[in-house]
């Protein structure tokens, strides 16, 4: 019997690993074309010299990007960051960003060194965000990044690929985070384990690479191993004058073998919110709305790109954040809050009462600054809500677009943007 | 491989900032012992200490990639996770820190509880625990070498030995 095709995940795992038909399932040894880390490359320096290796194989395809805590908190971290950038300059890494560049995934994103049909590894669980420009991103732990900057390989699961069919057209005032949070609601944090989403469908093209960014950067919260959007025109035009490295995209097979298919009508859906616990308890924002809400943050590698910038600016200028709310914004980058800068979102978000903070993790991860008070709701653009995941497991994290964020921030209560913009226009 | 050990239960969808907050991350795994699930409850961290085996539910280690999650259980003493469907970054980081993951749905509730002993032997594919036999698939060849080894860093440790003297991997 002949074999079926490939997707684009085998095709990528094919070339890298010299295995012509890789089976789901099998455990492959691949190469990796890039691979970037950030402040847990402490980590994955001390594997690597514990491994009694003296050389990074390919410095040229590798990259570091300080985000998690910058600028530093207190001594550890700053030694921390000094032995990260010591290692860099002693293992000549091509691409070094020291904290207040951005956060990683959208720094290699902005900078072209995640280009189509690569296999990009990253010591992170949202790696998977590259998928936006058609590479095969996958997380790794740290160990196995050191592992993998001293041999050159990695050891990988053959992933199923689920085809995710994506019909209609979002309606006003609905956005991919919306999206993604109910494809989450819909097939819980495992959802999709062990497997790589690819977005196709007659709306995938129309999807900015914003757009496809998020969804393929959430697809880390289905449990799956990556989300990709095939290359096409929007990738080329995205990447042109951009791209680090020569790339040849990479497209399923039209006979390949997906292990599903999945059908999203996105004119179906409206605003949703992720209720505090878990990332897969979405709800149409009406059943939220009314909660008090304590901190709103704009921010994390979800959703503070320029866009995001631009809708929450849209919601609040002219307006004034809510006297018990504090607004946190935070850019996913420095270019991003350069662009914010020059098209007036930046000022419109300072004179509604936002605090910024300089790009990074910042308030997603709770290592530092941010904290909630015990008892409060921080209302999120970001992708996690787990308990503590904020620092503090007193306090509730709930998910949102930007829109239903800058929207709750006036009024201080979970809050539809749709009908605010129309009732207060 | 053959183990054998007592055993901790855990519930469904323990994620791995529960396991381990990220601001513990950068504690020595020694200290790390001191606080691993202690954000589930105080008691879950005294138990899992006592535990070599820990059977957990559905999606234990989800969210977060960060390996200090497994570090910090690997260091409690923890050799064994069973049960899931485990998260893919957690099983990963696991298996790199050399403690082995063994996916087994079927045993979790199943009357499997604290302090039971469990014996499990890879080859064959089986565990007995609390009278009880279960199968589970084989461990894959190259996890198997990582998990001997003693973990990924002692497995790359000979990779890079064996290149240098011009083996195999040369
Ligand atoms: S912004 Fe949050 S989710 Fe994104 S890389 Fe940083 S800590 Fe992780």
């Amino acid at each position: 019997m002949p074999e079926p095709g490939l997707t684009l995940a085998q095709k990528i795992l094919a070339r890298t690993s010299g295995v012509a038909h890789p089976r789901p399932g099998q455990i492959v040894e691949a190469m990796p074309d890039f691979s970037y880390s950030h402040d847990f490359a402490v980590y994955a320096i001390d594997a690597f010299e514990r491994m009694g290796a003296t050389r990074v194989l390919r410095p040229d395809r590798v990259a570091i990007c300080l985000d998690h805590i910058v600028p530093a908190d207190n001594v550890r971290d700053a030694n921390n960051h000094a032995l990260i950038r010591a290692f860099a300059k002693a293992q000549r890494l091509r691409h070094f960003f020291d904290g207040g560049t951005g956060i990683s995934h959208q720094v290699m994103f902005e900078r072209g060194l995640v280009v189509p049909g690569s296999l990009v590894v990253a010591s992170d669980s949202h790696a998977p965000s590259g998928g936006a420009l058609g590479a095969l991103a996958l997380g790794v732990g740290e160990t196995e990044l050191g592992f993998a900057w001293a041999t050159g390989r990695l050891w990988v699961k053959v992933p199923d690929t689920v085809r995710i069919s994506l019909d209609g057209a979002l309606p006003p005032g609905v956005h991919a985070k919306d999206l993604m949070l109910h494809m989450v609601a819909r097939l819980g944090v495992l959802g999709a384990v062990y497997e790589v989403l690819e977005y196709a469908g007659p709306a995938a093209p129309s999807l900015s690479p914003s757009e496809r960014f998020t969804l393929c950067n959430m697809s880390a919260e289905l449990g799956a191993k990556s989300g990709v959007f095939p290359f096409d025109a929007t990738t080329a035009e995205f990447l042109r004058g951009q791209a680090q490295f020569d790339f040849e995209p990479v497209q399923s097979d039209a006979d390949a073998a997906y292990a599903r298919e999945l059908t999203v009508d996105l004119a179906a859906l409206g605003p949703m919110v992720a209720l505090p616990g878990r990332e897969d308890r979405g709800v149409p924002v009406g059943e939220a709305a009314g909660r008090t809400v304590h901190q709103v943050f704009i921010g994390s590698c979800t959703n503070a790109r320029a866009d995001d910038l631009a809708i929450a600016a849209g919601i609040l200028r002219g307006r004034r954040v809510h006297e018990d709310v504090r607004l946190i914004v935070v850019p996913a980058s420095r270019a991003v809050m350069a662009e914010a800068a020059r098209t007036g979102d930046l000022e419109a978000l300072l004179e509604a009462g936002a605090t910024f903070m300089p790009s990074g993790c910042a308030v997603c991860a709770g290592v530092h600054q941010g904290v909630l008070a015990d008892g409060e709701l921080c209302l999120s653009t970001s992708n996690r809500n787990a308990p503590g995941r904020m620092g503090n497991r007193k306090a509730e994290i709930a998910l949102c677009s930007p829109a239903t964020a800058a929207a709750s921030a006036v009024t201080g209560v979970v809050t539809d943007a749709r009908e605010f913009a129309a009732v207060s226009d | 491989m053959n183990l054998r050990g007592t055993v901790a239960v855990f519930g469904d969808y323990v994620s791995g900032d529960v396991i381990l907050p990220a601001r513990y991350a950068f504690l020595d795994p020694e200290a790390m012992t001191a606080h691993v699930l202690e954000e589930l409850d105080p008691a879950a961290n005294e138990r899992v200490r006592r535990a070599d085996i820990l059977v957990a539910g559905t999606a234990f280690g989800y969210g977060t990639g960060r390996e200090s999650s497994a570090r910090a259980l690997r260091a409690a003493g923890v050799k064994v996770a069973i049960g899931g469907p485990f998260a893919r970054m957690f099983y990963r980081n696991a298996i790199n820190n050399g403690l082995l993951v063994l996916d087994c749905p079927a045993l979790v509730g199943d009357g499997v509880e604290d302090g039971c002993e469990m014996e499990i032997d890879t080859v064959a594919g089986k565990i007995r625990c609390a009278g009880r036999v279960y199968a589970v698939p084989p461990v894959p060849d190259l996890v198997n070498r990582i998990v001997a080894a003693g973990d990924l860093v002692a497995y790359g440790r000979s990779w890079l030995r064996e290149r240098a003297r011009g083996g195999p991997n040369a």
